[in-house]
């Protein structure tokens, strides 16, 4: 660049053209020497070896890069309206009587019949075509959709712990009739235990689990606690050393009526319930003493009735307090007024009319339920027929009918089984509640071998149970006090339409296989007290005994044709 | 006198070319350290430099004008010359110029134009 900035250096002359091509004179002129610069070593002390020396060389043709673009072109997409179109420019289409007009025109031109008809044969395989096959419909919509698997299941939502550091076993649950309140009464009925502290029971409203809506305050421990299923705000409790005792919610924790010593239970009055009266005032306790009493609440003074549960053989024999049987469990049913049944301590069942005037109308049916206490009595809401206890290690459903044992049971458990009930709203529920904790569901209808549902409420064992009447709650009472608010998955809580037919057929054919058992059972003893006494019998009673045999039998052979019946009608 | 002064005019002054010359390096070499970059660009400027006070001179006169710039490193230089021309009319002047760093040689040959 700088050399073509040179400015420019011109010297001009003159000279005579005679002067041209004058012959030179050059002579030598020797060498001599320029420039005479001697090697000095002691300048490369200064410098050093570059070593190594990067120097890049790329022998290679040089290219420029250059790039070029086409122009785009812009899409859109969009719908057309299509509007009757073709109009000419000059004819205003908003104008009926000109496009009439161009119409007409239209019409009467001869390509115009061609061209409709050649359309016309399109459109007809078009339209067939829709016709045959409707391509928007939904498929397999008209078929029901399969019910969905059954998972049952059950859980904790609330837990209620015995305010204070005190953690005295539940002995009972009760719901308000209306289901908001809970009323739980504790007791430790260990009498060893030197703490005779007041034991105080407590009204909880469900809503609230940190402390409970009321605490009742009896002057023994309470050993059973029920509201009054027709006032609300009404308990009565029995306590420890067999007084009964009323209490008005309204009115605080202190009792409103308790009956005077002398006239209660001898031992701790272990169950109370109402009974259906007019007044709704009055219920009945029962107690390991043997006796049941009837009680007015406006009059606590004395019982009104009272009766004996000593089973006698003859109407002869009285009743006497030494040979009566301790109750551990009471059952009432209000549809039932008159009839009431006592689960004992030995394991017996024992139906009670309070109308009876001799000892054996008074408690006409027995059944040898379990091998300890009966803990557990109660009657289907339902199938008030059927009832169920609990004791030793199993639950039993019992029909009315069948006395010498029981329709249907579980299997003996591993654990003590401390109580149970049915559900209210699905009928064929059983709650059970066992020693380790569990909460166990057995459905009579899905599973009878196994409870379809276990659930382990806490570690201690559990003591009470009672169902909410809405059915998905359960209220569980512990050892330690503590009462656990489980829910059922709605499949538990809710009953088909053909729960109750189902098993009205499962609880008729269960029963008919026990009389039928019993009969045979009958029939057997029969035979061995002949062989034994050697002496015959009453042919009557054999031939009564045959008859049972063979109606039972008679029905057998229709129910296998019947069913042999239906499978050959099938195929055809 | 005329004669001499126009032979004065016409011939080859050797002082007066050196001034010339020394004067210039010294303006663009000056105390400058040898710089393999920058050396083409001083070259260029002293040349032009020189070239255009030579023609000043306005004497009928070819320059011929070499520079040599050498790094002082240790290593020697030896230049040599040797002419076949018109002893009388013709020309030549060397000028050595060094500073710490570098050497700068620069010979001009001055040819005379045949009057």
């Amino acid at each position: 660049m700088e050399k073509t900035d040179k400015s420019e250096i011109t010297y001009e002359y003159t000279k005579r053209r005679k002067c041209f091509g004058r012959q030179t004179l050059f002579t030598d002129h020797g060498p001599e020497l320029n420039v005479n610069i001697p090697p000095n070593s002691a300048m490369y002390k200064n410098y050093i070896l570059r070593n190594p020396v990067n120097v890049s060389i790329q022998n290679t043709g040089t290219m420029s890069e250059h790039w070029v673009n086409s122009v785009r072109a812009e899409y859109t997409s969009s719908g057309v309206n299509h509007v009757e179109g073709g109009w000419p420019k000059d004819i205003n289409t908003n104008d009926p009587e000109a496009a009439q007009r161009y119409r007409r025109k239209i019409e009467k031109d001869d390509a115009y019949i061609h061209a409709v008809m050649h359309l016309g044969h399109s459109m007809e395989h078009n339209i067939l075509q829709n016709n045959a096959v409707d391509m928007y419909q939904i498929y397999y919509s008209e078929l029901s959709s399969i019910p969905p698997v059954e998972r049952s299941s059950c859980h904790t939502v609330n837990v209620y712990r015995e305010p204070g550091s005190a953690r005295r076993p539940i002995r009972s649950l009760s719901w308000q009739a209306d289901g908001a309140r809970l009323a739980s009464a504790h007791a430790d009925v260990n009498f060893m235990r030197c703490a005779r502290s007041l034991q105080f029971s407590y009204i909880w409203d469900i809503e609230n689990a940190n402390a409970p809506e009321l605490v009742i305050t009896p002057p023994q421990p309470l050993l059973d606690l029920q509201y009054n299923p027709r006032d609300q705000h009404i308990l009565v409790g029995g306590l420890m050393n067999g007084q009964v005792g009323c209490w008005d919610m309204r009115k605080g924790s202190e009792t409103i009526a308790l009956c005077p010593p002398h006239v209660a239970h001898r031992d701790l009055a272990r169950n109370v319930l109402f009974i259906n009266s007019k007044t709704c005032a009055e219920f009945f306790s029962a107690s390991p003493d043997g006796v049941v009493k009837w009680w007015d609440i406006r009059n606590m003074n004395e019982p009104t009735d009272s009766m004996i549960i000593d089973a006698v053989r003859t109407n002869n024999d009285t009743q006497c307090v030494e040979n009566a049987l301790g109750i551990s469990a009471l059952e009432y049913e209000p549809t039932i007024p008159t009839r009431f049944m006592v689960g004992t301590e030995t394991g017996l069942v024992i139906g009670g009319n309070r109308k009876g005037k001799t000892p054996l109308e008074k408690l006409p049916s027995k059944y040898e339920a379990h091998l300890g206490p009966v803990y557990a009595l109660q009657r289907n809401p339902t199938f008030l027929k059927n009832f169920l206890t609990v004791g030793d290690w199993t639950a039993r459903v019992w029909s009315e009918d069948c006395r010498e044992s029981s329709i249907l049971w579980t299997y003996p458990h591993r654990t003590k089984l401390t109580d149970g009930a049915w559900n209210p709203i699905r009928f064929s529920l059983l709650l059970v509640t066992q020693w380790d904790g569990c909460l166990s569901c057995w459905d009579l209808l899905r599973r009878r071998s196994a409870p379809i549902v276990t659930a382990q409420l806490c570690d201690e064992p559990l003591l009470r149970l009672r169902p909410h009447e809405g059915g998905l709650l359960v209220a569980c009472g512990s050892s330690k006090g503590t009462i656990y608010l489980a829910e059922l998955s709605q499949n538990l809580g809710t009953a088909d339409k053909n729960d109750k037919q189902l098993l009205t057929h499962i609880l008729e054919r269960e029963n008919k296989r026990e009389r039928i058992l019993e009969a045979r059972m009958r029939e057997l003893r029969l035979k061995m007290r002949q062989e034994r006494d050697g002496a015959a019998h009453a042919p009557d009673d054999a031939a009564r005994r045959d008859a049972d045999l063979r109606d039972a039998a008679a029905d057998y052979c229709l129910a296998v044709a019947e069913l042999q019946a239906r499978q050959h009608a099938l195929p055809a | 006198m005329a004669q001499d002064e126009d032979e004065e005019d016409l011939s080859f002054n050797v002082e007066e070319v050196q001034n010339i010359v020394r004067d210039n390096i010294e303006f663009c070499l000056g105390g400058n350290t040898y710089s393999h970059s920058r050396v083409p660009q001083w070259i260029t400027v002293i040349t032009e430099k020189t070239l255009t006070r030579l023609n000043k001179l306005n004497k009928p006169f070819k320059y011929i004008m070499r520079i040599t710039v050498t790094q002082k490193n240790g290593s020697g230089l030896h230049t040599a010359a040797a002419y076949f021309w018109d002893i009388a009319t013709d020309g030549t002047c060397t000028v050595r110029w060094e500073n710490k760093y570098m050497y700068c040689i620069i010979n001009i040959w001055a040819l005379s134009l045949q009057m």
